[in-house]
């Protein structure tokens, strides 16, 4: 099987500092409102009133971080109908934003919400893996920063055999749709993919 | 919705628009060359012909209001393996130069009957396959609400309905006045026009009430889309289905009855209304279609 880079997220680690969101923005320099990595709340359960109080019943919270999955089955290359997104031999999902003309299509099919434009260029951006990083022996900027050492990257099969192969979790998209490179590390309230009883917190 | 969902709004009704269009009017011809010949047909049908290659150039100018960056187009690489808009992309422009072609061949009756129908009927028969891969650009996997069945046969419907209408209306504004033979094709031809717009307005109402039965089963992201129909848009959806029932329904009706009895003085405003409340009908049912979507996951 040819090489596929990935992504460990550990969320049991992950303590929503979103270090590595900034972390990106700055490497990248990226616009307000363009995030190439996000860190989202996740959460749910219930009060139970007992006499006069309130105490928590099934109450859960966790924070996955999230970039672009670089997937297997990328929809973003699928659709894209000026070849300006192209899957690299070690897996990566690069976007040429000279061949961008910017139809937003790939923002329409991707589950994850990778692909993210660029209003004062007119074009679709999208996370790198930071492969100038890469290249030079160095981590992407967002595994570098994190201080919880809950985000690591490298050859997905190796990831996995390293830490298991939990690859979907609520609020993520069935993995079937597109198979993304990613590992999660499990929290302890972690819900499936299928799982609807939670909310994103925090968004804005 | 943005302006850039406006412009796809734009283009993908005036497109199907046109390709319905001409497909009506190569079938209009047919019927009138078997009835008649081929003189009588062209005067049906040559004036209403000019109508086609405007509507789709309205259509693919305004589809360029969508994009963000226009200078990077040169630079680009059709993506026709995978790629239905870049295949959508394709189509349109090889059917609004075959339908360009077509319309000055016939208007300057250069080459002969044989070869100009033959081009004629490419030109439909592509503008279909534009019809086919505007479905296919939105049948995408992560798209529940687009994912589905209701898209093609509602595109479809929007492409004949607003197809029949627009070249009745037209077949009315460039009648031959006084000419019998003329007048006789003209009320045949409007009176198949009133049934099969009766025939897609219960179509429309048919699919409706199944699609929103399927999306009850589809998951978050397709309850996300039945909440924003029935609660955000309920007035547009209420408002959509009252103006094409009563312009592609009731309109259809009377068009079909004053066409038989050759009651001319109403027919006139009785085609042009119903081509507009039903023109506002289905924008604002596009509209629905773009407002109420939600991506599986994030």
């Amino acid at each position: 099987m040819a090489k596929q880079l990935g992504f460990y997220v550990n969320l049991a680690n992950c303590i929503g500092c979103k270090a590595c969101e900034i972390a990106c923005k700055d490497r990248k320099g990226l616009p307000a409102g363009v995030r190439w990595r996000r860190v989202y709340e996740y959460s749910g359960g219930e009060w139970i009133a007992s006499g006069n109080q309130h105490v928590p019943s099934d109450v859960f919270s966790y924070y996955v971080s999230t970039a672009c999955m670089h997937c297997e089955k990328p929809i973003c290359v699928e659709v894209c109908p000026t070849s300006a997104i192209r899957k690299r031999d070690d897996g990566i999902v690069v976007l040429n934003s000279d061949n961008c003309i910017g139809c937003r299509y790939c923002s329409w099919a991707c589950p994850y919400g990778a692909p993210q434009f660029n209003e004062e260029a007119g074009v679709m951006t999208k996370c790198d893996f930071c492969v100038e990083l890469q290249e030079r022996g160095e981590k992407p900027a967002c595994v570098d920063a994190c201080p919880m050492r809950a985000l690591e990257y490298g050859d997905i099969e190796e990831l996995k055999a390293k830490h298991g192969g939990l690859t979907a979790v609520a609020p993520m998209p069935d993995p079937s749709l597109t198979n993304p490179a990613i590992v999660y590390g499990p929290h302890k309230d972690v819900k499936s993919a299928h799982y609807r009883g939670g909310q994103l917190k925090n968004i804005d | 919705m943005v302006t850039r969902e406006w412009a796809l709004l734009i283009f993908t009704i005036l497109g199907q628009m046109a390709s319905g269009a001409l497909l009506t009017l190569m079938l209009i011809r047919a019927f009138a060359i078997r009835k008649t010949n081929v003189q009588q047909a062209n005067r049906l049908t040559d004036g209403p012909l000019f109508i086609v290659v405007p509507i789709m150039a309205l259509a693919l100018l305004a589809s360029l209001f969508h994009l963000g960056n226009l200078i990077n187009i040169t630079k680009a690489v059709p993506n026709l393996g995978t790629s239905w808009l870049s295949r959508e992309v394709i189509v349109a422009v090889v059917f609004v130069v075959l339908a360009a072609l077509y319309t000055f061949l016939q208007w300057r009756k250069l080459s002969t009957e044989l070869i100009r129908a033959t081009i004629g009927w490419i030109a439909a028969l592509v503008g279909q396959f534009q019809t086919i891969a505007m479905i296919m650009v939105y049948m995408i996997r992560t798209q529940p609400a687009w994912n589905t069945f209701a898209t093609p046969i509602t595109f479809l419907v929007t492409s004949f309905l607003l197809g029949v209408l627009v070249v009745a209306a037209a077949l009315v504004a460039t009648r031959a006045i006084g000419d019998e033979t003329q007048t006789d094709l003209l009320r045949s031809t409007l009176r198949g026009i009133a049934i099969t717009s009766i025939a897609l307005v219960g179509v429309e109402f048919v699919v409706l009430p199944i699609y929103v039965l399927y999306l009850s089963t589809q998951g978050a992201s397709a309850l996300q889309t039945m909440s924003s129909m029935f609660g955000t848009y309920t007035a547009v959806l209420v408002l959509r289905l009252l103006l094409v029932f009563v312009g592609g329904g009731v309109l259809g009706a009377y068009l079909y009855e004053n066409a038989a009895n050759g009651k001319e003085r109403n027919l006139a405003l009785l085609v042009y209304s119903a081509f507009i409340l039903v023109l506002i009908a289905e924008a604002m049912g596009r509209f629905l279609f773009y407002a109420t979507h939600y991506s599986i996951g994030l």
